[in-house]
């Protein structure tokens, strides 16, 4: 990405009388339509759920891949035919062992479940010679019985899931081979036959084996339980954290034995369709495959992990083992070779997805931060008004509330002179007219309340980080009007929610326009975002007619303060990083803004319009040679994100602020500084109310009043809006 | 190249902990204003203190400032003989030792920070080895050169050289038979014939002083992780020194003072208008107390949110420890040691 245009210099007009704007004649400030990092792209990617399976699918394609090259025609169709039909019952028993073990339960009884809803289907259809269906039912109900027991056991008399289904693993066995032994010959000597049965168990639909669809069908109905179902949730709940999902109102008993009982009627018709397939049992049928079904499970999950649905995964660790057992022992090898093989290939594949899962968030934090170089045009037309040239003229201001608000980023006035601000624990706080001693909460609204504006009808708009956009009465109700805007076509992270709300004004016609300071970072780490010095923000807009937010111009520097003109014809934005004032025709948004101030003094925070026709802009912190130079340098920025505590990290200085005052065209008219060390620093808003300029800072705990001799003293904010309105 | 890349000196080991852990001790000491303070030291009885181009003395704690002496610039460094000769430097790198039967002076001297009487008629004078337009704090942290010397001085005009390539010596004592020197950026005591006494100090060592238990180093300020961390960042301290005037040089600092042109790092930020006391911060109080063998045992700190920063010289006066703060310009008394 390219860093944004070098700004030039502005024509100094010392003596302008003439306020318009020229719009046309400013500076086009370029706008990236596209902000391209590899190492973003890489953290965004690290950052989405579905990295989880990296690895076990890495580990499917590694497999598929050397099949591929050294197997002829396996891939072929009909190949991939039989491995279907056989494999689908197979794959239903490891469904069925994860929601399982999602619940955070085990079941070792799932060989012996198959074989005996097996045996059910064979005696329901051959010797009963029961309708299909009704055999399914049979079936599907000799899995869930057993699915019931595990349940009693595990869930509600909390026996433990090894020990139990260890327990039933071992009844069932001997109970099917009691029947089998009673009722093989029988059976086998059976001769009906019927189409339906002959279907389920050798006929294709859609080139492919009905059984491979039977269970698609139910890994999609299990996928769609875990994302969107209260059930699914539940499960994932109780596995995640039992006790903290019986403090949030789950009965935790309730869902293990549902889950068991779920995970045994699938197993049901695993032996179903395995019944079908094979018209008979044997002794050993089902021997085995618990533990073949948990391998492949540990294999897509990485391990026994309770509280995760991974439909997904499971099913790639299934392919991967089934694909592997079946190409080694069709190649003709030994048993105990085969053995070898593919214990060796799955403890490599699990050695990497355990170490990549364990270290996936160290990775991300490492590569999260993505720095750019900012090259800032040298600080222009101050000479003299610099803190050190001046009186610190602040230091005449006096201190409202002093010690009673904690952290005021902006303050306003409504008609009656009442003063108002935001608080760090996400009150609005009320000081009463006239001599603000009186300190009341208006409202609590949460977040980070940051930019405020009164609206026509007078209630108060504000930015609040964290949340996006509320309006507060002035009786203190509270309404969210905007906490998302459009998603960015080309972005890998989700941006639709608005994460730093920060500064709003509202045009005639009633659109508020606000800033989201920063996509990437929340209001705790944004000097992060200074450290990063790329275009994360964006301007937006909120109709309250027809309550839809909208991006106006996103990729912009630490969008902070928004001003409109006098005219109301134009839009003045604050880009603080880069250390310079934006402007928007309101008429065409879409070109873009242009450059209406560069090259100040400090990082400026929000504008706002003087009675003069000029503005006043909050400098929240002061540039200096030292960091001009890191903004230059990323690599050395990252590189001090990862070597040096974030207490000691360079940054511009905070602890010195100011206002600057310029007129209508931007000409820098005068400064207001405190002394270095004097209470008002950090200014981070500014207010001109009835001749008297009203300050906020972030990080202090007081409101700065300063007389404005000369200043128009029936001049307020709220009157001018309503004369542009 | 890459892989052949020389490793950078760790910074370093020593931290605020322990024997260093913060207390109040510097904030709550006694003081008596001086302007300009530099350097002090004990002749006979008396304590005399540099004040800019003026010498004071003090006959007990409590006494009024008796003026001894104006010079015609600023005192750089002080001492006294035992038998009562007083050697001032002055800024330039004049020497003048007077107060014995004969006073005397030597040749041009450059950027001497310290000195001592090694016979009645022989001096060791350290040169810290920059100009006096080149604040010392400043440059040292930035610079590799090794431009520091120590000069044996006779009365009789012969000058001998004790060490040389030292980088940024600032005080020199006599420790036994040998002469110990402070170096300010390396952070070590080293003998003047060359071996390594101590090491690690985590702060910028000033002058030093004999005590009963042991030793005392003032020290300008405390070590700082981004200004160790930037040493490394070679490219970037070429870009500084050729682009950006000294004054604003990110470095440690003599005076606590916010100003709008520096730099400051993300936690000394404000918060209610107060600098938190454990905030990371340039400039700092600090006297590191050891036992004979130059390991630390005790501290007094100044910390990141008072004034008494950037402790110069300190001395053992009549008991008791004495110190100088430059920031706050005050001769501070620490009570027994």
């Amino acid at each position: 990405m390219a860093g944004p245009a070098p700004f030039p210099m502005r024509p100094t007009d010392g003596n302008n009388v003439n306020n318009s704007i020229k719009f046309n004649s400013l500076t086009r400030y370029k706008v990236p339509r596209l902000v391209l990092s590899p190492r973003r792209i890489f953290s965004d990617i690290l950052s989405k759920g579905w990295v989880e399976s990296a690895i076990p699918l890495l580990g499917f394609l590694a497999v598929v891949i050397t099949i591929a090259l050294t197997t002829d025609s396996y891939f072929s169709g009909s190949n991939m035919r039989i491995l279907a039909l056989y494999g689908a019952d197979t794959g239903l028993v490891i469904l069925a062992l994860l929601i399982v073990v999602a619940v955070g339960g085990l079941d070792l009884s799932v060989g012996s479940s198959l074989a005996m809803s097996a045996f059910v289907a064979l005696y329901g259809f051959h010797i009963l010679e029961l309708p299909v269906l009704l055999v399914l039912v049979m079936s599907v109900a000799s899995g869930a019985a057993v699915g019931v027991v595990n349940g009693v056991l595990a869930g509600f008399m909390g026996c433990g899931a090894l020990l139990t289904t260890l327990g039933t693993m071992i009844t069932v066995r001997g109970l099917f081979t009691l029947a089998s032994q009673a009722k093989l010959v029988e059976i086998s000597l059976s001769a009906r036959s019927d189409d339906l049965w002959d279907w389920v168990g050798f006929a294709q639909f859609m080139t492919l084996p009905v059984v491979f669809w039977v269970l698609a069908c139910v890994a999609l109905l299990t996928f769609f339980m875990f994302r969107q179902s209260r059930f699914g949730w539940h499960i994932l709940a109780v596995g995640g954290n039992r006790k903290a999902a019986r403090n949030g109102g789950i009965g935790v008993k309730k869902t293990i034995f549902s889950a068991y009982v779920l995970a045994g009627a699938i197993v049901g018709l695993a032996g179903f369709i395995y019944a079908a397939r094979q018209n008979s049992i044997a002794a050993d049928t089902g021997i085995g495959l618990e533990f073949f079904a948990l391998t492949a499970l540990v294999v897509g999950l990485g391990g026994f992990v309770p509280g995760r649905g991974a439909v997904v995964s499971v099913l790639l660790g299934f392919a991967t083992i089934y694909f592997m057992n079946n190409v080694l022992v069709n190649s003709g090898f030994r048993g105990d070779f085969v053995q070898l093989v593919m214990g060796s290939v799955i403890i490599v594949i699990l050695a990497i997805d355990v170490r990549f899962r364990k270290n996936r968030h160290r990775l991300l934090a490492a590569t999260y931060l993505d720095p750019v170089a900012l090259k800032l045009p040298p600080v222009q037309n101050m000479t003299g008004l610099m803190p050190s040239d001046l009186a610190p003229k602040l230091a005449e201001a006096t201190v409202l509330g002093s010690g009673e608000i904690d952290g005021p980023e902006d303050v306003i006035l409504d008609a009656g002179g009442n003063l108002y601000c935001g608080t760090r624990d996400g009150r609005i706080m009320r000081l009463a007219a006239p001599d603000f001693t009186e300190i009341t909460v208006l409202a609590k609204i949460g977040g980070r309340p940051l930019g405020l504006a009164f609206d026509a009808a007078g209630d108060l708009i504000v930015c609040v980080a964290g949340m996006g956009l509320v309006r507060v009465g002035l009786n203190g109700d509270v309404e969210l009007l905007s906490d998302q805007t459009e998603r960015s076509l080309v972005q890998v992270q989700d941006d639709t929610s608005i994460r730093m709300g920060d500064d709003l004004d509202i045009a005639p016609d009633g659109t508020i326009y606000f800033t989201d300071a920063t996509k990437r970072y929340d209001m705790e780490n944004w000097g992060l975002d200074l450290l990063e010095g790329r275009p994360n923000g964006r301007l937006l807009s909120y109709d309250p007619k027809t309550k839809k937010t909208r991006t106006v111009c996103d990729n912009l520097i630490f969008p902070n303060g928004v001003c409109l003109t006098h005219d109301g014809k134009h839009l003045l934005v604050a880009s603080t990083w880069t250390c310079s004032i934006l402007i928007f025709d309101l008429a065409d948004l879409a070109a873009g803004p242009r450059v209406f101030m560069s090259g100040l003094a400090g990082y400026p925070d929000n504008i706002n319009r003087a009675s003069d026709g000029g503005y006043w802009i909050a400098l929240a912190g002061m540039r200096n040679p030292v960091v001009d130079l890191a903004m230059k340098l990323p690599a050395l920025r990252l590189r001090m994100s990862k070597q040096v505590p974030p207490t000691d990290w360079l940054f511009g200085n905070l602890n010195i602020g100011g206002v600057l005052k310029v007129n209508g065209t931007g000409d820098i008219k005068d400064a207001l500084w405190d002394r270095a060390s004097g209470p008002l620093y950090m200014i981070t808003s500014m207010r001109e109310h009835k001749g008297a300029l009203y300050l906020g800072g972030v990080n202090n705990n007081k409101i700065g009043r300063l007389d404005l001799p000369g200043a128009d003293p029936d001049w307020t904010g709220p009157n001018r809006y309503r004369k542009e309105s | 190249m890459f892989f052949f890349r020389k490793k950078m000196a760790p910074p370093p080991s020593l931290t605020l902990e322990g024997s260093l852990g913060p207390n109040d001790r510097l904030d709550e000491a006694d003081a008596i204003p001086v302007t300009a303070p530099e350097t002090i030291c004990v002749a006979g009885d008396a304590l005399l203190i540099s004040s800019g181009r003026d010498l004071y003395r003090l006959e007990a704690w409590g006494a009024p400032l008796e003026r001894v002496q104006s010079f015609e610039a600023d005192i750089t460094a002080l001492t006294a003989s035992p038998e009562g000769q007083i050697a001032v430097v002055l800024t330039g790198g004049q020497l003048q030792v007077f107060g014995g039967e004969t006073p005397w002076s030597a040749p041009q001297l450059n950027g001497v920070a310290d000195l001592v009487f090694l016979s009645e008629s022989e001096l060791a004078v350290v040169e810290h080895g920059y100009a006096e337009d080149q604040p010392v704090l400043s440059y040292a942290p930035w610079d590799t050169a090794r431009r520091g010397q120590v000069l044996a001085v006779h009365r009789n005009g012969s000058t001998r050289r004790l060490s040389e390539a030292l980088h940024c010596p600032m005080g020199i004592v006599a420790a036994g038979e040998a002469l110990c020197v402070s170096q300010l950026d390396q952070a070590c005591i080293v003998e003047v014939e060359g071996a390594l006494r101590q090491q690690g100090f985590p702060a910028y060592l000033g002058r030093l002083c004999e005590t009963r238990t042991g030793y005392a180093i003032a020290c300008l300020s405390r070590r700082n992780p981004l200004i160790e961390f930037l040493k490394t960042e070679k490219s970037f301290v070429r870009m500084m020194k050729e682009t950006i005037d000294p004054r604003n040089w990110i470095a440690p600092r003599a005076t606590p003072e916010f100003a709008h042109d520096f730099p400051m790092a993300l936690g000394a930020t404000r918060l209610f208008g107060e600098i938190k006391p454990w905030a990371p911060s340039f400039s700092y109080g600090l006297i590191i107390e050891t036992d004979k063998n130059f390991v630390p045992v005790g501290s007094a700190h100044c910390r990141a949110n008072g004034h008494r920063h950037a402790i110069t010289d300190v001395v053992e006066w009549n008991g008791d420890l004495i110190a100088v703060s430059r920031a706050s310009g005050e001769i501070l008394n620490l009570g027994a040691i």
